[in-house]
């Protein structure tokens, strides 16, 4: 298929590097410029190969080019939305050349020619051949396509800023994609050698906890090591599409988890939150006493409105552990429509570091802005209160109407310091908790089995001695 | 081929890794050196100046991610793929990679699976591979390499020295690390202490491949901090590190 080609043309060259002492010249790159580019097209002209500025033969060893790639295309079935998918396999063919490097994609390639293959007689035009000879075959939607590569330093530049317009577009449409424009989510047990019960979920409306990859970066993971740590979990039947939760993705989590988790909902941190490595950027953490969740990142030295550090809450809920009220997560998610959508989103946040506040803001309801507190505007419970009773934050009205339902601990505790504290609110106490559980199972007898949701355990003095 | 050359900090790592190179460099090999010991300083040694770190990367990548600074349709793994490239020093005669700092808190779970990965790919593409790699042996129990060839421990004749060589061996074999053959390098002997440090070396139980003895060039250039890749071809040192090659069969 490819006798006219100087050089050998196999996927057994992909990875290929090109040392600079085996380098004829390299083109874009961070030296330079460059871009790719697939487009579908009318009228393409099936064939067509061109490029436009100076060939490899016109060269000199050890310079830098800018490069161009168009590959227009046209077939009854294409559609605009294949572009990037074609595009993405640009890397993996133009590797296939032997003698030809090709790093990366979009504006950010960087590519070398070896002095081997220009010996050989390779040319920029073999390039535009082959990759005209495999797109089509790897991609039989594809009736005509036309490759023209560029070198010509004013063109390129030209070439450059229109395809970043493309791919800005292309970025715009992907992060509308939403979970329910996909059939296949993706598991992760990347972390499960020290949360072997922990599998994240990742959902193109919730990245991986850790932050570090996404729903795209999944589907790639799985594609290249079908056998590898990100694997395919296919949706099934959508049981409860605010909270997220999915008839296959709890069969899946059950079997992953080695039967430790059967249910789970994506965007809550109430009932059956998602589980937490131990490795989370952050972790939204429900506060009882205002009705509100918090969140708190790993770079936040202090202390949170709980009375404890990020360390400490991070101990608490790690370890692929489901504990209600808690969950770990990525700040990516925070930017997601869906960030925990179930339990009221941004209207329900009631405390964040000011830095992930600043970093998230364009994803903050306008009207909501104003009415979150960070550590600036306090960080005991009295002072986040009056903050949002003063700035007319959502969760005093909900405050309000289930107030009439007063948990009864708190009536308990009222009467005991009533006489003390005389009208003081019971969250006004400054003394920090001694132990603070999530779930706290107590000692009893009689057939009842008492357990503390969110308990903490205050005390005025604590002894410590040896046995 | 993967030569790994370990010892504690202070023994002559460093010296034994760079005159390797210098000598694999007279060889028709396309060769990489990759400095994995973040208290080494074998780019110094090498003569090259770093401008990045794999380190570096690693934390630019979780940063870019953490502020939502890359595109969405962009693949993570290409994106690091392509900045490992960049912090490669390129010289005529090798290539040389630094793993720089350790990790901060958070997660690299992710990133170090893309790592190994890449790195793996790289080397891939030289026929000698020569790190310098500190006394835990983190690198390479974190796979962050690929299994190595033959791994030189360097000592002199300090108890610690002598002492960490003994552990390098038993950790290889408790991280499962298979090398091909592990050899003992003894560095500054001189006449008075020669027999004494042979006697100890003997009982690590570890072959010698290569005695170094004391040289007053090679004090002289670390006294200048001279890249020691330009001690003289007829420096002792670079004969006996030669000779310590053909030992290990590189041609």
């Amino acid at each position: 298929m490819f006798e006219d080609i100087p050089v050998d043309v196999s996927p057994m060259y992909e990875g290929e590097r090109i040392r600079a002492a085996n380098m004829f010249v390299e083109l874009a790159g961070p030296k330079s410029m460059g871009a790719e580019l697939v487009q579908v097209e009318e009228n393409v002209e099936d064939g067509k190969i061109e490029v436009i500025g100076s060939e490899l033969d016109a060269m000199q060893e050890g310079d830098v080019h800018p490069l161009g790639i168009l590959i227009e295309i046209q077939g009854e079935h294409l559609e605009k939305e294949l572009e990037g998918v074609i595009e993405r396999r640009t890397h993996e063919l133009c590797n296939y050349v032997k003698g030809f490097m090709h790093l990366n994609q979009r504006d950010a390639i960087w590519c070398r020619v070896s002095k081997e293959a220009l010996e050989a007689g390779f040319k920029l035009e073999h390039l535009a051949k082959t990759l005209s000879t495999l797109f089509k075959e790897e991609f039989p939607l594809i009736e005509s396509i036309a490759v023209t590569i560029l070198t010509e330093p004013a063109m390129v530049e030209e070439f450059v800023s229109r395809a970043k317009e493309e791919y800005q577009t292309r970025d715009a449409r992907a992060r509308e994609l939403s979970d329910e424009d996909v059939d296949v989510f993706y598991g992760c047990v990347m972390c499960q050698s020290f949360a072997p019960t922990h599998v994240c979920v990742v959902t193109p409306d919730r990245t991986a906890l850790c932050g570090a990859i996404n729903w795209f970066d999944c589907r790639a993971a799985a594609k290249m090591d079908p056998e590898g740590p990100i694997f395919e979990v296919e949706k099934g039947e959508v049981i409860d599409d605010v909270k997220g939760e999915y008839s296959n993705v709890n069969s899946v989590l059950m079997e992953r988890s080695q039967g430790t988790v059967d249910k789970v909902y994506l965007h809550s941190v109430f009932e059956y939150p998602h589980t937490s490595c131990g490795c989370f950027e952050a972790v939204a953490f429900y506060i009882p006493e205002l009705d509100g969740i918090g969140i708190v990142d790993r770079d936040f030295r202090g202390e949170t409105p709980l009375g404890i550090p990020f360390s400490a809450m991070a101990g608490q809920c790690s370890g692929g552990k489901q504990v209600e009220g808690f969950t770990g997560l990525s700040l990516e998610y925070m930017r997601s429509p869906k960030f925990l959508q179930a339990d009221g989103g941004f209207e329900r946040i009631v405390w964040l570091p000011k830095e992930i506040k600043d970093s998230v803001e364009e994803y903050i309801p306008e009207d909501m802005m104003d009415k979150i507190p960070t550590e600036e505007d306090g960080s005991t419970l009295k002072e986040i209160r009056s903050f949002l009773e003063e700035k007319g934050h959502p969760i005093i009205e909900r405050m309000e109407t289930t107030s009439t339902e007063t948990p009864e601990e708190e009536i308990t505790f009222e009467e005991e310091t009533s006489e003390e504290w005389g009208e003081m609110e019971p969250e006004v106490m400054q003394m920090a908790p001694v132990a603070y559980a999530p779930e706290l199972t107590m000692p009893s007898s009689g057939g009842v089995k008492i357990i503390f949701k969110n308990a903490k355990v205050y005390a005025e003095k604590v002894i410590i001695k040896k046995k | 081929m993967i030569i790994a050359v370990s010892g504690k900090g202070g023994t002559g790592k460093t010296l034994v890794s760079s005159l390797l190179i210098k000598a694999l460099s007279d060889t028709q090999n396309d060769i990489l050196a990759i400095d994995a010991d973040p208290d080494s300083n074998l780019p110094e040694a090498l003569g090259v100046d770093v401008h990045k770190t794999v380190g570096d990367v690693r934390e630019e990548l979780k940063e870019d991610t953490a502020r939502g600074r890359i595109p969405t349709g962009m693949n993570k793994w290409d994106i690091l793929d392509y900045k490992i490239m960049e912090s490669i020093v390129e010289t005529p005669n090798f290539d040389l990679l630094v793993m720089g700092r350790p990790e901060g808190s958070g997660c690299y779970c992710a990133v170090n699976n893309m790592l190994r990965r890449i790195i793996e790919n790289l080397s891939s593409n030289y026929d000698v591979i020569v790190i310098d790699t500190e006394a835990g042996l983190e690198h390479l129990s974190r796979r962050t390499t690929q299994n190595v060839d033959v791994m030189l421990v360097v000592t002199d004749k300090s108890k610690r020295g002598i002492l960490t060589a003994q552990r390098i061996g038993q950790l290889a074999e408790e991280l499962e690390i298979k090398f091909q053959e592990l050899y003992l390098v003894l560095n500054r002997v001189n006449a008075e202490n020669e027999e004494e440090i042979l006697k100890k070396a003997k009982e690590t139980g570890l072959e010698m491949v290569g005695v170094i003895y004391e040289d007053d060039e090679v004090t002289q250039y670390d006294i200048e901090g001279r890249p020691l890749v330009e001690l003289p071809d007829e420096s002792k040192t670079v004969k006996t590190v030669s000779g310590i090659l053909s030992r290990i069969k590189v041609e």
